[in-house]
């Protein structure tokens, strides 16, 4: 038992890959008994690696072969207790699973299936291949980053995740929404729509203007100096982003330039856009005497917006992350102890979310069949002998 | 839903909610949500009625002023918050602590009432009372270290952020996540809350993966281009992927697997290097990445990205053309699909705005409710009727 939002709810798991597990990560961390169902027909292809240990979470695992008419018997028999079931096959599969929300729904009337896909599950181009990091090009999210006269940015790890989150949300929508009716809903979810979704002023820029939107690196259409300035060290920056005039003169009290601070060309922040480049190399002089952590201190300690460019494994040393509490320290099954994330919002005087280890395929067999489905010891082992339970 | 955000994290947040048919109620100061002066505006030219991000982020919303430092307009914001299911507010610039209508206020004359906060790093940790901005969470949350890709020299070539305030929307998107989640505790025992979210963590959840590699010890990825070739050839290098220029722009690409590989040759009308050793197994060609996008970069400038697309899609293989927001706007699948919503606002005109990535097969969402309020434009209807 637990006081989390999601208490009482369980999820029938059977999506995989980065999205939909990561949904479901939300899901259980606030409290939903998520049962992931997997096969060693097909593992989820981040098996075994760091990255699966983050998407899977505080789940249950059990095996099954859903391909198996035996097995396709026993996840009906899983969605009469679910409230929840989520899938991210290719548009398609769960029908050909014989899995439909007609047949779902048959087993559970007030159950919530969320089907999430590339383009989503209507339209021409339902059936189109997809990974996230090419819908990011597809759906023009990459298309408004870059440097002026820049390619394309090849980069940038979103769809993914930010689709996982998005899922997390329209399922507790979907809840709160069945707890006033008492009805379930089919949810038809585009990746690439959710991609778009999140360019509204590009979209709305080429409307107005008939352009597509200028590529400004790390500058601003509204503010300046706005950018990163190079620090003590190989590839090492800081982030300074200046909002007013308070802010301004903050900085250039940090810098030690009462000349800038004086100078009238510079007040406002039309001035400063106007002069951005000469401002930029002002504040690079100071900046390259520094570490950027260091920077980033005499600056925040003045109100001044910033912060250093951070890789991965900088921002897991993160001070913040682990004072924070976003971070915790979880005793694992390898005996080794390691620093896992958990959610970026609190519940003030709520229960701390649910964190726990990334099960294996198969740990939560008994639990699952026996425990919640009622077989007796000799039926589970003769549907593992069957390659049904697998 | 009273949503006294401004800005981008917060109205984001309540623009999802109204989607999902609350009736919300934005609490603008005197001046109007400091988006309103944000772009961008038709012919460039400010208005704050017409800015697009404003637009954008603030349809389906009811619209009302209130000076919360006067005696008046807290009262009225009082009479509002007591009927409210949920606030969510987004400081700085303004906090409702600061006029005395926080949390602890708010919750004696509205016990079940969920109060949502988004600041920068949340209400904990060394630095809480720290400032940041769309591109500083960029750089500090990992983000901004892999948009570029790798560089030939990393010291003269720093990170970039991403376009478009993703760190601003991921802060909203989480909002309404534990917003929502919330609202279903609340429907079924009563409760309420109070939510912090941090839009640093919520930038930084988006790199779990990242995350648990470090955990276990892994190296970030070097943005430098000769260690990332390194990596190759040592064979620690991921799937081939990337985007190849086309004549009429970029086409996306990722034929990893040597089931696609085998199609994507077909699609190339099987060239003689496809033989050459270096490319015939699928480690090979991760090993000579850089020579195989070469070769494949002199075949596709050939084509238009649409036709090539095309025939990668016909073979089912990851494929797809490097869209600009007007091939968005023109493309028949989102059309089909009736992701634009088309909006009649009385200043701005008629715009297609993008609407929701999801269909609820029993709930017809409420995409086109109304257009973004106008500044005070249902003061009368709302602020008269309390009391």
């Amino acid at each position: 038992m637990n006081d989390l939002p999601l208490n009482g709810i369980r999820v029938l798991d059977l999506s995989w890959i980065i999205a939909g597990p990561t949904a479901t990560r939300f899901l259980a961390m606030m409290g939903a008994e998520v049962i992931k169902v997997g096969s060693a027909r097909r593992p989820d292809p981040s098996t075994g690696s760091p990255p699966f240990r983050a998407y899977n979470q505080s789940k249950s695992y059990c095996s099954l072969n859903i391909s198996d008419p035996k097995g396709l018997e026993l996840v009906k028999q899983l969605l009469v207790i679910s409230d929840v079931v989520i899938e991210n096959f290719a548009v398609g599969v769960i029908e050909r699973l014989g899995l439909s929300y007609e047949v779902v729904s048959a087993q559970r009337p007030d159950i919530i299936m969320l089907s999430s896909s590339g383009t989503g599950h209507t339209g021409p181009d339902k059936d189109y291949v997809a990974y996230g990091s090419l819908l990011q090009h597809y759906t023009g999210w990459n298309s408004i980053s870059g440097n002026p006269q820049g390619e394309p940015v090849p980069g940038g790890l979103w769809a993914d995740p930010w689709v996982g989150m998005e899922l997390a949300m329209v399922t507790a929508a979907a809840l709160s929404s069945r707890a006033l009716n008492g009805q379930g809903q089919y949810v038809d979810f585009s990746m690439a729509e959710a991609l778009s979704a999140g360019i509204p002023g590009a979209i709305l820029d080429y409307q107005m203007n008939g352009r597509v939107p200028e590529l400004m690196g790390n500058r601003d259409e509204l503010y300046a100096p706005h950018g990163v300035y190079h620090c003590v060290g190989n590839d090492r920056w800081v982030a300074i982003a200046v909002t007013n005039d308070d802010e301004w003169q903050s900085l250039c009290g940090v810098i030690q330039r009462p000349d800038l601070a004086e100078d009238t060309r510079f007040a406002g922040s039309d001035g400063r856009m106007k002069h951005r480049d000469e401002l930029d190399a002002s504040i690079s002089q100071w900046t390259i005497r520094f570490d950027d952590y260091e920077a980033m201190r005499l600056l925040q300690t003045a109100g001044v917006p910033s912060g250093p460019s951070l890789d991965i494994s900088r921002v897991f040393n993160e001070s913040q992350l682990r004072e924070g509490g976003y971070l915790k320290t979880i005793q694992m099954r390898d005996g080794e102890s390691r620093d896992l994330p958990g959610l970026p919002w609190r519940f003030d005087g709520g229960q701390e979310p649910i964190l726990t280890e990334a099960p294996v395929l198969g740990q939560h067999n008994e639990y699952v069949y026996q425990e919640l489905l009622g077989l007796t010891e000799q039926e589970a082992t003769r549907l593992v002998e069957e390659q049904v339970i697998y | 839903m009273l949503d006294v955000g401004q800005g981008i994290s917060a109205p984001y947040c309540a623009k999802i909610l109204a989607h999902m048919g609350a009736e919300v109620i934005k609490v603008e100061p005197p001046e109007g949500d400091e988006a309103r002066r944000a772009g961008p505006f038709p012919g460039e030219v400010p208005n704050p009625e017409t800015s697009g991000l404003f637009l954008a982020l603030n349809v389906n919303k009811y619209g009302v002023t209130l000076d919360l430092a006067s005696s008046g307009g807290a009262k009225a914001f009082k009479n509002l918050a007591a009927n409210a299911d949920i606030v969510i507010e987004n400081p700085p610039p303004d906090s409702l602590e600061a006029h005395r209508l926080g949390y602890e206020s708010l919750r004696s004359i509205n016990p079940g009432l969920i109060f949502t906060s988004i600041t920068p790093f949340g209400n904990r940790g060394p630095y809480k009372d720290y400032k940041a901005t769309d591109l500083v969470l960029h750089h500090m949350s990992g983000h901004a270290q892999g948009l570029l890709g790798a560089v030939d020299d990393p010291d003269s070539n720093p990170p970039i952020r991403a376009g478009g305030h993703q760190a601003e929307l991921v802060g909203g998107m989480a909002a309404a996540t534990a917003t929502l989640m919330a609202l279903y505790r609340k429907r079924m025992t009563g409760n309420g809350s109070r939510i912090d979210i941090s839009s640093f963590e919520a930038m930084v959840n988006q790199h779990i993966s990242g995350l648990a590699s470090s955990a276990y010890g892994r190296p970030a990825p070097p943005r430098d281009l000769k260690k990332v070739q390194e990596a190759a050839s040592a064979g620690n290098v991921s799937a081939i992927g990337g985007i190849l220029p086309c004549k009429d722009g970029y086409v996306a690409v990722s034929p990893r697997e040597d089931v696609q590989w085998e199609r994507w040759l077909g699609v190339l009308g099987n060239p003689e290097w496809a033989t050459d050793d270096r490319y015939t197994t699928r480690d090979a060609r991760q090993k000579n990445s850089p020579s195989l996008w070469k070769l494949l970069s002199e075949w596709s400038s050939n084509y238009s990205k649409t036709e090539i697309a095309r025939w990668g899609q016909e073979q089912r293989i990851p494929c797809f053309a490097v869209n600009t927001v007007l091939d968005l706007l023109n493309d028949e699948h989102l059309a089909q699909r009736e992701f634009f919503v088309e909006l009649n606002h009385p200043v701005a005109g008629t715009l297609k705005y993008p609407g929701a990535a999801y269909r609820f097969s029993n709930t017809q969402l409420p995409l086109a409710a109304r257009p973004a309020p106008l500044l005070g434009e249902h003061n009368r209807s709302i602020l008269e009727n309390l009391d």
